[in-house]
């Protein structure tokens, strides 16, 4: 089966830096890496293919240097990978970042399963996985907590959802998205560092894809950031004093009321449950 | 295998007595005389009311012990001063002689062999107002800094003129460099960068009767007299008190890539560790050694998911330099060497994210088996690096006969290994503390048997005091109480440590 991992760069988690002028985030000069929930997408698409044989293909789009994370995917067992770089792509939202690796799928050709991370540590939308779906007119499965069955027709996964888990079951081709259970990414080897950095990577642009003007970066891309700012934390201080132990009971109660108050503790007789469970 | 078989545990042993105890006996507490009501003022008259602790045992309860846990290797000061300047320190120490009051002095509290104990009370030296760095002086390459300083400050201040202090314990975010010189401190990066002593171009010193000396400089070569300066490095406060310590700095590596390496056995691991300088033509900054024992706790305890069933042994190896492509290049190098010698698999670590994942089974391990049992003896003995396999088998070997665990971890590359016996979960308190002497007895005894010692980079303190004699002809303990004696004629600096006495006591001129 051919496995199709749509990745992406993000900044080291410990190195995000935020320009409050511009509204956008520093990439220059920090350490990348591959956004850590994609590794679980990576992990799972090679556990899959060492069940069923077949070829896993990692894609990005990114500058040139987010080849950097498609040689690590390569490293840790990806067959072989894709590049899309091109100026035309700069300032894409997730609408025209879905639309781009869209048609790169397309043109990649024949694929039974897309697998993504539940969304990137850095924009934080979770909404290319999807997006992509979308454009390629597939069925989704997102919040993919981990496969139960995979045939080359049908997949079932469990779906982590608020109250549990669901057991869905889907046609393919098909994308998913998956959450951190979904498997625990391996490390690279010595082997794989080597076999990637010989490896041909191709590169496309716009036009390689076929993409017209108004479907590329900016110009397709519907969001707009009005304003960015780091949001005021303010604290305020609500004192209780019990001066004496006479007074403590006193004190307590107009503690408790006032959590009451502000949903922090159960109303008294109306508990909906006994404690926080084990 | 090439070591003497050790003894079986002989059944009807005596009780041992606690390491304090030890100490205390063999310094002769008794001899010294008590802190009086005079000298707590003369003391305050020194170093100003406000820097004198005394009366308060629960302030004085923290100066009391070290990191070493347990706290039957803890014993309290009669007071605490926080002395501002070499002057002040000199005052107090001539204060002590005159009144035979013994003085211990104290860096951050980090150590791991209770050097910074007072073992027989007295005063006991803080030396946390001594913190300022001196001068970065960029034209010779030397940062000089007061005892008092937190080593991991240094480094945020020289990076920007490029350049690093390379003498990094693995306590790095609370020891200070004063503790650091006191006890030689090695760490992680050794192998490459050597210990704290290859740093340390010069010193201030108060000796231990108040004379304030100044050893060596910014100078790369001296050798105008006898080496004082290294004598004074790793002398665990017994012979001196520094006061500035001017160290040498390095060009801060650009890269630095660590490679995770499974063998199938200690043997094949410790096989690559030469292969690799001689064969790679690599010096690692680190290589790191961890047994089953060690690995399988610390990655169950972290959930770690990696496959390590085939693995009988892992090496952590660690390789900088002042660019990527130089990098790669040299973890190709070790990469293949590893292979060569029969490496299982060479996992790469070359960002932050994976780094923290492979340096964290290291950094677990001891803290895995605090989980498993509560008490634990961490030691630091040293072997001739290809004696670690005998080591090991050896170690295993004492830890079915005494039925306790005995996780093997280090610094390979030095041959340094924290082999540390694990209380039987099973066993009383009491029975731990009647069998642990007996357990590092047999430790100790194997490790001397395979021409190795009893301590890299902790030190002796008191806590290693008993064993000394294992690993020290009686010539050559004899030199040692020569120099303490010289110096220290009064036996004023931090008693019951280092240097047992002899037959006679210590020497009298």
């Amino acid at each position: 089966m051919r496995y199709l991992i749509p990745i992406k760069q993000v900044p080291e988690t410990n190195a995000v830096k935020m320009d409050e002028a511009t509204g956008t985030m520093i990439r220059e000069g920090v350490e990348a890496i591959i956004n850590p929930l994609d590794l679980y997408a990576l992990e799972l698409g090679l556990r899959l293919r060492e069940r069923t044989g077949g070829e896993v293909v990692v894609l990005t789009m990114g500058p040139p240097k987010a080849m950097e994370a498609l040689r690590e995917a390569v490293a840790m067992g990806a067959d072989s990978a894709v590049l899309l770089s091109d100026k035309g792509f700069a300032g894409s939202d997730t609408w025209a970042t879905s639309l781009a690796l869209a048609a790169a799928i397309r043109k990649l050709g024949a694929y039974d399963l897309v697998i993504c991370g539940e969304r990137a540590t850095d924009g934080d939308t979770g909404q290319v996985g999807p997006g992509i779906a979308a454009w390629l007119d597939l069925p989704l499965i997102s919040y993919v907590a981990g496969v139960t069955g995979l045939t080359p027709r049908a997949i079932q996964a469990r779906r982590l959802v608020e109250e549990g888990y669901e057991e869905l079951e889907m046609d393919l081709p098909g994308l998913i998205t998956v959450v951190k259970e979904a498997a625990d990414p391996r490390l690279p080897t010595l082997r794989g560092k080597q076999r990637a950095k010989g490896l041909a990577i191709p590169v496309w642009g716009c036009d390689d894809l076929g993409l017209t003007q108004a479907q590329r970066g900016l110009a397709a891309s519907p969001t707009r950031v009005v304003k960015i700012f780091r949001p005021k934390i303010t604290r305020q201080v609500h004192l209780v004093r019990a001066p004496d132990a006479a007074a403590a009971a006193a004190a307590a109660a107009e503690l408790a009321a006032w959590l009451r108050q502000r949903n922090v503790l159960p109303a008294p007789g109306g508990r909906k449950e006994a404690g926080h469970g084990a | 295998m090439t070591h003497a078989k050790t003894d079986a545990p002989k059944p009807p042993a005596p009780p041992v007595p606690p390491p304090t105890a030890i100490a205390r006996d063999q310094a002769g507490c008794g001899s010294y005389r008590p802190l009086t009501p005079a000298i707590l003022d003369a003391l305050r008259a020194i170093v100003g009311p406000a820097h004198v602790i005394a009366g308060d045992p629960e302030k004085l309860e923290a100066y009391s012990h070290d990191e070493v846990a347990e706290r039957e290797y803890a014993h309290m000061p009669d007071c605490a001063v926080r002395p501002g300047s070499a002057a002040e320190i000199a005052a107090i120490l001539k204060l002590a002689n005159r009144e035979r009051v013994p003085v211990t002095p104290r860096g951050a509290g980090s150590g791991l062999s209770g050097g910074a104990v007072p073992v027989c009370g007295g005063i006991v030296l803080l030396s946390d107002r001594l913190n300022k760095v001196l001068e970065f002086d960029r034209d010779n390459l030397t940062i000089t800094v007061e005892p008092g300083l937190v080593t991991n400050e240094i480094n945020p201040l020289v990076r920007e003129a490029g350049l690093f202090f390379a003498g990094y314990p693995m306590s790095l975010e609370s020891c200070y460099v004063g503790g650091n010189v006191a006890e030689n401190a090695g760490g992680g990066k050794a192998v490459k960068y050597g210990v704290t002593g290859r740093y340390v171009t010069g010193l201030e010193v108060v000796t231990p009767t108040g004379e304030i000396v100044t050893l060596g400089g910014k100078l790369s070569k001296d050798v105008t007299g006898y080496n004082l300066i290294q004598l004074m490095v790793g002398s665990e406060g017994t012979l001196g008190i520094f006061t500035k310590v001017t160290l040498k700095l390095m060009p801060l590596p650009k890269a630095s890539v660590d490679l995770l390496v499974l063998f199938p056995s200690p043997e094949t691991a410790i096989a690559a560790v030469p292969r690799i300088i001689a064969g790679g033509g690599v010096i690692p900054t680190a290589v790191e050694f961890m047994d089953r024992t060690s690995f399988t706790a610390s990655c169950e305890y972290l959930n770690e998911t990696l496959d390590y069933r085939q693995a009988g042994a892992m090496l952590l190896i660690t390789v900088d330099g002042t660019s990527a492509r130089e990098v790669e290049a040299a973890y190709e190098a070790v990469g293949e060497q590893c292979l060569k010698a029969g490496a299982i698999e060479v996992f790469v670590a070359d960002n932050h994210t994976t780094s923290e994942r492979v340096w964290k089974i290291r950094r677990n391990v001891a803290e895995a088996f605090k989980v498993r049992s509560p008490r634990q003896s961490l030691e630091d003995i040293v072997v001739p690096i290809a004696a670690i396999p005998a080591m090991v088998g050896g170690l295993l070997e004492i830890a079915r006969r005494w039925d306790i665990e005995i996780p093997c971890y280090g610094h390979a590359g030095d041959g340094n290994l924290h082999a540390t016996p694990v209380m039987n979960p099973a066993w009383t308190e009491g029975e731990w503390h009647d069998k642990l002497p007996r357990i590092l007895e047999d430790i100790f005894r194997l490790t001397a048997s395979l021409g190795g010692t009893l301590t890299g980079e902790h030190g002796i303190g008191h806590k290693r005091l008993p064993w000394m004699g294992l690993f020290c002809s009686p010539a050559h303990l004899a030199m040692m109480r020569a120099i303490k004696v010289a110096l220290d004629p009064n036996l004023i600096l931090n008693p019951g440590k280092v240097v047992p006495p002899g037959p006679a006591g210590f020497p009298v001129e």
